[in-house]
This record gives structure tokens, sequence and C-alpha cells, in this order.
């Protein structure tokens, strides 16, 4: 408190004595300073991952190449894969927050198999939110699923976070067939009022 | 009419190709403006706020939009001078 007033002093006294510093301010308040020091701080450091690699920029192999087979269609359900047909293949649901991920694989019908988080796997607390924590749960949860016996999965994510990408990346690392990627997120154009804003 | 699940806002997976399937998804959602949405809609806006962003985004359209104009007049071809002020 005290070194804050000498300085608050100081810099008065140099404003209003030197004539050559007339452009300098009176700093009455120091959190002020403070404030705009940290917004410019926050400014230049880099986003966190939210998984939405491709949103902005094409991969110009994937523009050049035909999608027509990549979307579903009303026969969809009724395809086989692997001699199972498309809607009687599990689904790895995928929740990625800012904070955590979670996966669970369960029947076709919704009924749960299995599940983990980043928290089950050991991260705690901050760690949970990366994507090599994502990653590192998605494998676990992968042999998992290769010993209950489950080899193909559907795959739905919901959220944004850093585990939205690495977390399929993971569950191909260890080991399972994805034959679909689905976006879950709920979104509505006349949303409830939502939480106040994170204050900064 | 409700969206059914596996149908709508799904990719298929071609090749064992994983990552494109999911660029492919990212970017119709970003495209589309669901995440836009989704990331607007995760904390309240308040009303001065949503004025001030409506605002912008109309000035914006209207900057853009002249500024495409220019460019493509700048770039046409055809023209009857291949370089016009050259002599």
């Amino acid at each position: 408190m005290f070194v804050r007033v000498l300085r608050d002093f100081c810099r008065q006294t140099a404003a209003v004595s030197g004539r050559e510093n007339v452009n300098r301010l009176i700093h009455i308040a120091v959190p002020l300073e403070k404030n705009r020091d940290r917004r410019s701080f926050l400014a230049s450091v880099p986003r966190k991952d939210e998984g939405t690699e491709g949103e902005k920029f094409v991969f110009i192999d994937s523009a050049i190449t035909k999608k027509e087979d990549m979307f579903p269609d009303i026969n969809t359900p009724n395809m086989h894969f692997g001699g199972v047909k498309f809607s009687d293949v599990p689904v790895c649901h995928i929740k990625s927050s800012r904070n955590n991920t979670i996966l669970h694989v369960t029947k076709p019908n919704g009924e749960r198999i299995m599940i983990r988080s980043c928290g089950m796997e050991g991260f705690k607390n901050t760690r949970k939110g990366t994507n090599i924590a994502a990653q590192a749960t998605a494998i676990g949860l992968a042999t998992r699923a290769l010993d209950f016996g489950i080899h193909t999965v559907r795959v739905t994510i919901n959220g944004l976070g850093p585990g939205r990408m690495s977390s399929i990346k993971g569950l191909t690392m260890g080991g399972l067939k994805i034959i679909s990627v689905t976006d879950d997120t709920p979104i509505s154009w006349n949303p409830l009022r939502s939480r106040k804003q994170r204050k900064l | 009419m409700k969206h059914l699940k596996f149908i709508s806002r799904t990719v298929l997976v071609r090749n064992e190709n994983v990552d494109e399937a999911c660029r492919i998804l990212n970017r119709i959602m970003g495209s589309e403006g669901f995440l836009d949405q989704y990331r607007r809609t995760m904390f309240y806006e308040k009303p001065t706020q949503m004025r001030r962003r409506i605002n912008y985004e109309k000035c914006k359209a209207i900057y853009d939009e002249d500024m495409k104009r220019k460019i493509n007049f700048v770039l046409r071809k055809n023209r009857p001078e291949p370089f016009p002020g050259c002599y």
C-alpha cells in the first residue's frame, strides 16, 4: 500500500514539475492501469485449442476430392459395416468441455457399456482440460472396448474443447474403427438465458 | 421436424481417414454458423453487446461488399486497354 502511494506521488510530481513530460498521464488509480495491462496480456495469449481444426481453412486435398459418399442418406442405417448394420453399431459419445473430456461407449439404444474420463485416467485439475489427457483417455477406453469385443463404433462429439479432435485421434490410435462422426452439440437459436459472462 | 440422429450433422469416414471427416464436419458446422451460435450463447450476451455486435456486422458487410466490388474492378479481364495509363 505504502509503495503504491509513493509511486503515485512520484508520478504526479514528475508530470507537474517537468514541462517536457506533458504527455505523461497522472495516475491516480493504479488498478486501472493494471487492468489494462491484463487485457493486453490476455489479447496476446494464443487462443485455447477448441478442437475445431478445419473450421477456417480448407485443405486442398479434401477440397478437390468428391464428397458424395461421405454424407449419409436414407439407406445409410441399413448399410453394413463389417457384417453389422449401421444402426446396430455401438456408439462412442464424447463430451468435451473446457475443463474435462468424458467418453461413453453405449449400445445403439443408449444403454451404457463403459465410461472413462480424464479425471478417472489420473489427470487432475487443469491437466484434465488438455488434448494430451483426452488422447490418453481415449486410448485407454479403446483398449477396454477391444477387450469387451467392440471393434467398430460410431462417434458423436458434444461441445467445444481441447478433447474434441484429440480424443477421436486417440480412439483410432487405440485400435477402434470409426465409421462415422456426428456432431451432437446442443445449439439453440432461441435459448434460455445463459449464465453471466466470465470476468477477465 | 426433429432432426434424425446419425443422419443430420453426420459425416461418414472414408478409407479410414478420420481426420478428413472431422475437418469436413468442423468446416460445415463453422460455415453454417453453428459453432458461432454455440460460442455466443454459452454466456449471456447483454443487449448493449448485442446491439454493438449487430452494428459492427452491418458495417463490416457493407465494407466487404464495396471492397469486393473494388477488387473485382481492379482484377477485371478483357479490358479495352490492357495497361491503362501506361504509354
